[in-house]
């Protein structure tokens, strides 16, 4: 079903990596990849990819263009494109993305929105002026 | 035309041959120059004023990574090139600006490629490499964030030009050019593991404050400043003399 893979998955050379045993406090915004393995509290935006990798703890309102988490997150996760979730992650909070993968074990607790179709536009009536 | 300074430590006579070939090369290549060697009562800040009054527009300096970090605060603010000649393999600096050692590196300042680099700034001293902290106490506050390290041996360092681990099979290299340093925390301490334990983030300014007392902030291995201090990136703020084997 899900044959591309997620391009969160697998970041190369990414600018922006948390290491295990760093504790992160704030609005935490990049336009690159972001590699987590430690923790942080607050919010994450990113233009890109973002892995959250199995040992992270993340209580963070999430914003990503692709998504892999693996590690702990508490808060709400919006992803413009693929969202992976797998088996070792755990997630409280409303999940919203195009794609979304979730592997068998995976916890989510929460609302989760998931649309591959691209926004309609719906045109509001116009006024018609005399 | 070229002024050469040659650190203090190469009086001792093991190193009296290589700079007879390193002489001699310079000969041969045309780029030889006024030669001043450093001792006691001559230090490097009085030498290169002495040398730019006179007309010096290039200052090369023959050493180790020790005598390069501590020409940068000299030359910063002035208009003229730096150029290294490293006398091991061991010079770090050397490696990254593709600048081999002994008379190998004559023929990569005859040939003359400038670049202007990036430097990092910690209160008011410059580093070319790396400003580094030890200290689990620890905190650097970005604009919007800050970050702690949460484990004892971390090391907390500011980077320009990249991080080497000790057999060299590891290393991440940086861009000097980029206009940005980057805050690499490695908790394994010393060692560096691939890929493991490494948190790396990009920045222009940071705040670093520690709150245990006793603690420095180390300028690449030369300078130590008392935290609170601002580390920030001085861009294109030094003209240097790079090889084509550059690690940038």
């Amino acid at each position: 079903m899900f044959k591309e893979e997620n391009p969160a998955k697998d970041i190369k050379a990414a600018e922006t990596i948390i290491g295990p045993s760093v504790r992160v406090e704030g609005d935490f915004i990049s336009q690159h990849d972001i590699i987590i393995d430690g923790e942080v509290v607050g919010n994450i935006s990113t233009q890109n990819n973002l892995r959250i990798g199995k040992g992270a703890v993340v209580k963070a309102k999430i914003d990503a263009k692709n998504a892999y988490i693996s590690g702990k997150v508490i808060g709400n996760v919006t992803v413009k494109d693929k969202l992976k979730i797998t088996e070792t992650a755990t997630i409280k909070g409303n999940v919203t993305a195009k794609i979304l993968e979730m592997e068998q074990g995976a916890s989510l607790v929460g609302q989760c929105k998931v649309d591959p179709r691209p926004e309609d536009k719906v045109q509001a009536p116009t006024k018609e002026t005399k | 035309m070229y002024l050469y300074i040659y650190d203090n430590f190469l009086t001792e006579k093991k190193y009296q041959s290589q700079l007879y070939k390193i002489e001699n090369r310079l000969v041969d290549l045309g780029i030889k120059g006024r030669v001043v060697r450093l001792n006691i009562l001559k230090n490097m800040a009085e030498v290169v004023e002495d040398g730019i009054k006179q007309g010096v527009k290039t200052v090369v300096v023959v050493g180790n990574d020790v005598s390069f970090s501590k020409i940068i605060n000299i030359v910063a603010n002035k208009n003229i090139v730096l150029g290294i000649i490293p006398v091991d393999n061991k010079s770090k600096i050397g490696k990254i600006l593709g600048i081999p050692p002994l008379g190998a590196a004559c023929e990569v300042l005859a040939q003359r490629i400038i670049k202007n680099i990036d430097l990092g700034k910690v209160g008011n001293y410059y580093f070319i490499d790396s400003a580094a902290i030890t200290n689990e106490d620890t905190t650097v506050h970005f604009s919007k964030y800050s970050i702690k390290p949460t484990h004892v041996t971390n090391i907390v360092s500011f980077n320009n030009l990249g991080v080497f681990a000790a057999a060299e099979e590891t290393r991440f290299n940086f861009d000097p050019t980029d206009g940005q340093l980057e805050l690499v925390i490695n908790s394994s301490g010393d060692s560096l593991k691939k890929g493991s334990e490494l948190t790396i983030l990009p920045f222009k300014e940071v705040r670093v404050e520690c709150s245990q007392p006793g603690a420095f902030i180390i300028a690449d291995q030369v300078t130590k400043l008392k935290p609170p201090v601002i580390v920030s990136v001085a861009c294109k703020k030094l003209k240097t003399i790079v090889g084509n084997k550059r690690l940038f």
